[in-house]
């Protein structure tokens, strides 16, 4: 009985912990058609570079393919054609960030990787435009005064986005 | 809850299913020569037991109680001699063994799909015991026994406290059974048997309580007794009885309560009982002995050589195997090779080709592990043929050839209700109503049912075939007329295509619905199924004659020998089964229509062209019908062409679903079912031939 109580009284702080001033989460940043996002490492598994892309007919053109990770299968995304821009040619720093969101694994094809970087989520702020479009979900400014995107994975994993 | 409750119940249904196929395997063969072997009757009692203990465990009231019931009723067979049993109740115990085995395969469906089970099932085992009650009672009357018993019966209602008159007892234990078990003297019967099985030496009264329902009403209302000799038997049975069910209450009488009793009792009457029923016991040890001695023999666990798997363990050493084969063809066709040395290239090639052998043996081994034979489902349709006889009247009897043709699991689930359904098909409408209808075809009277299964090269080949009315094209074709699903004029169908008709949804001969068959759903969903699984369903009849259904399908799902083909920078793998030729064509060979769709002359039929590039929108510089070629492909019934820039080569392919992601855009409805990893590790798209066509033809 007594323990419940200790780990209810725990929980209240944390609670209030969270709620306090900082939520530090350790976030891939990454740059693609201009815009630097960034992202939960938690989320991301690898990232690999020049690899052959599979295209897959009859599916919506920001779906670049597939491509074979050690024997498995996964689908790949252009980022740059979720956001509706041009085409770039893949060069050297062209790479594929696999990630495992609640276990659906898929690769995004970025123009390139940055950094990792801790990023305080509750100075994230939302973006104050009305867009139809969903790749990103928030915005935050760090401390070199850089603005940095929140990518939203969730939407592009339960393929809300197309 | 977890896991382990999980992997429990997995482990129980598995059990719990092979154990009533097992039955059901017994009962059919047994049914044949109406009479249940010795080792078969033990063998239902065992599984009855084992089904009625592990459902228990895993509180599943009404699977036990119905088990238990069974065993009951088989614990008594065992014990009488299925000879013992008249003719007539031998059919009705195939009957309701029959219909038992339902209401557990009903129940076990029921915690497959987490519904509740049923409550209600008093019904039923009222049925089984009085079943159980009726033989035991007839038993009793052909021995002549029963007059002896309701003196008995009698003499111990007079008086509710006598025990039975036994000098040499030390002791007595008085047992009083639970209220409304049923069937109290077999009951007792078992505590007794129970009690013999340690070795316990005793007595007990009323002595023919095994033999005679009559002693029922006495044990109710008096109890029953055991006699001991002495005082470590009586702690020693004490101790068996803490475990045995249904005792209400007992208690341990010593001989002086017995000594005043006796006096008291004054139970003359009772007395030129004890020395017939006494010898009656000393007998029955013997073969009590035997049985009992018999039943642990059986209970031994019998050396098992086979052991269950997840399948889906099964699917990820498919896989993996898989892999090392394509790594394996990396590795030996690796183009630094040629830097070495000769001398160690040799050497290389040398090993190379050692592990070559082995991965091709491994492939094998893998292959053949998701193997399993057909006989499954033929048995499931010996059960169907045996209840649509009985049902419908006919006599018919099923030939099962080549039951031991191997077929991938996942195509075994896929196929049994087909078979199910061609099988009802062919009882209810095929074979003649009755034996006179055959007399006059000239038929032998009983109907026959042939079901046959055998592999050729790629394919398991199955057939059902009857040997009935046989099909009459124009009446399918009056049928469609009637319901619209003609396409031609009716004199330009051949008579294969008139047969046809029956697979096209909507259609049905039978004007009435049965149980059985004819629920408007039919022959269509046959065809469906099959050819989920990349099979072909095919139909011959001829009218008086019979109906003969073959059904075609791949050996495995996960391994398909396929021709790689070029479409600009794509490479896509096209089934070798479905290939029938490739060829190079002219450009004035080929033929349009009105809005440009092209087709080409195949052995004097025209057949659609299908360009992938262009289906596929893919960017490839061969656009011109000379620069490429053509691939006659085959799929079910449909055929055309399919325009590629190039062929690369055959090659066995391992076949990889595609990521789920992929789900939503219907890309299997395209022509694509799935992918593969190829020699260089570039992935290949696998084509279906005919959701291709499909797509490609029947949606312009």
């Amino acid at each position: 009985m007594s323990n419940q109580e200790e780990t209810l009284v725990q929980n209240v702080q944390d609670f209030g912990e969270s709620e306090g001033k900082q939520s530090i989460e350790r976030c891939l940043t990454f740059e693609s058609g201009g815009l630097v996002m960034f992202l939960s490492t938690e989320y991301v598994t690898e990232i690999i570079n020049d690899y052959p892309i599979t295209p897959i007919p009859l599916v919506p053109s920001f779906i670049k393919g597939v491509i074979n990770v050690r024997g498995r299968i996964f689908p790949a995304l252009d980022i740059r054609l979720c956001m509706g821009m041009p085409q770039l040619e893949y060069t050297n720093k062209t790479c594929i960030i696999m990630l495992n969101i609640d276990s659906t694994v898929l690769g995004i094809v970025v123009d390139s990787v940055q950094k990792v970087m801790d990023i305080d989520l509750n100075q994230v702020h939302p973006i104050p435009i009305k867009r139809r479009q969903k790749l990103l979900d928030g915005m935050v400014t760090v401390e070199d005064g850089r603005v940095l995107m929140s990518f939203d994975y969730k939407a592009l994993a339960s393929g809300q986005y197309n | 809850m977890d896991n382990g409750m999980e992997s429990m119940l997995d482990t129980y249904l598995y059990e719990t299913n092979s154990l009533l196929d097992r039955l059901d395997e017994m009962l059919v063969a047994d049914e044949e020569t109406e009479d249940f072997s010795t080792d078969d009757v033990n063998e239902i009692f065992r599984i009855m037991h084992t089904i009625k203990g592990s459902s228990a465990m895993m509180e599943f009231g009404s699977l036990s109680t119905i088990a238990h019931r069974i065993e009951d009723l088989f614990f008594y067979i065992r014990d009488k001699g299925i000879s013992s049993l008249a003719h007539e109740h031998r059919k009705e115990l195939f009957n309701l063994m029959f219909r038992s085995e339902d209401q557990l395969r009903g129940e076990v469906a029921k915690v497959e799909s987490g519904s509740p089970l049923s409550e209600n099932i008093d019904e039923f085992t009222a049925e089984i015991e009085g079943f159980l009650a009726k033989i035991s009672g007839n038993g009793d009357s052909s021995q002549d026994e029963a007059s002896t018993a309701g003196a008995s019966g009698q003499t111990a209602a007079e008086d509710d406290s006598a025990l039975p008159d036994d000098p040499q007892a030390a002791c007595f234990i008085h047992i009083f059974l639970e209220e409304g078990v049923g069937m109290e003297n077999l009951r007792a019967y078992m505590i007794v048997n129970a009690l013999k099985e340690v070795g316990a030496d005793f007595r007990y009264y009323p002595a023919n309580m095994d033999t005679d329902s009559g002693t029922c009403q006495t044990i109710i209302e008096n109890g029953f007794f055991l006699a001991f000799d002495s005082q470590e038997n009586t702690s020693m049975a004490e101790d068996i009885l803490k475990t045995q069910n249904h005792i209400h209450s007992y208690e341990i009488v010593e001989p002086a309560a017995k000594e005043t009793a006796q006096p008291e009792a004054e139970a003359p009457a009772a007395l030129p009982e004890q020395p017939v029923s006494a010898p009656a016991a000393k007998e029955a040890p013997a073969p009590k002995q035997e049985s009992g001695a018999a039943a642990p023999a059986s209970h031994a666990p019998v050396k098992q050589s086979l052991i269950s798997v997840n399948l889906s363990k099964l699917d990820s050493l498919v896989d993996i195997v898989g892999e090392i084969v394509i790594t394996e063809s990396m590795v030996t066709a690796s183009p630094e090779l040629s830097h070495l040395p000769r001398d160690s290239y040799d050497n290389f090639m040398q090993s190379a080709r050692q592990l070559r052998k082995l991965t091709d043996d491994l492939q094998d081994i893998s292959m053949s592990l998701r193997m399993v034979p057909i006989s499954g489902v033929f048995q499931k349709m010996n059960r169907i043929v045996r209840d649509m006889k009985q049902k419908l009247n006919k006599d018919v009897r099923l030939t099962v050839i080549g039951e031991n043709t191997e077929v991938d699991k996942t195509i075994i689930d896929s196929i049994q209700d087909p078979i199910m359904h061609i099988v009802r098909n062919s009882m209810d409408h095929g074979i003649e109503e009755t034996a006179a209808e055959r007399i006059a075809a000239g038929k032998d009277p009983q109907g026959e049912l042939i079901l046959s299964a055998s592999h050729s090269s790629s394919e398991v080949v199955i057939s059902i075939s009857d040997d009935g009315y046989g099909m009459d094209a124009g009446k399918l074709l009056a049928k469609a007329r009637e319901k619209g699903l003609l396409t031609k004029p009716e004199s330009e169908y051949s008579q294969k295509e008139a047969l046809g008709l029956i697979m096209l949804p909507g259609f049905s001969t039978n004007q009435t619905v049965t149980e059985y068959s004819g629920r408007g759903v039919g022959m269509d969903v046959v065809k469906k199924n099959i050819e989920a699984v990349g099979g072909t369903v095919s139909l011959t009849s001829e009218l008086g004659v019979g109906t003969t259904i073959t059904m075609s399908i791949p050996l495995t799902l996960a391994i398909v020998t396929g021709m790689k083909v070029t479409v600009g920078n794509s490479i896509f793998t096209i089934p070798i089964s479905n290939i029938r030729q490739s060829f190079k064509v002219r450009n004035e060979e080929v033929v349009l229509d009105e809005c440009g769709h092209e087709m080409v002359d195949r052995m004097g039929t025209f057949y659609p062209i299908i360009r992938l590039h262009r289906f596929y929108n893919l960017d490839t510089e061969i656009t011109s019908i000379e620069d490429g070629i053509l691939l006659w492909v085959e799929a079910s019934d449909r055929s055309y062409c399919l325009f590629v820039d190039d062929l690369i080569d055959e090659q066995q392919v391992v076949v990889k679903s595609l990521p789920s992601f992929f789900n939503e855009f219907g890309l299997k409805n395209a022509g694509i079912t799935g992918c593969t990893i190829l020699g260089d590790g570039n992935i290949s798209i696998i084509l279906d031939i005919l959701t291709l066509y499909m797509a490609a033809i029947e949606t312009i």
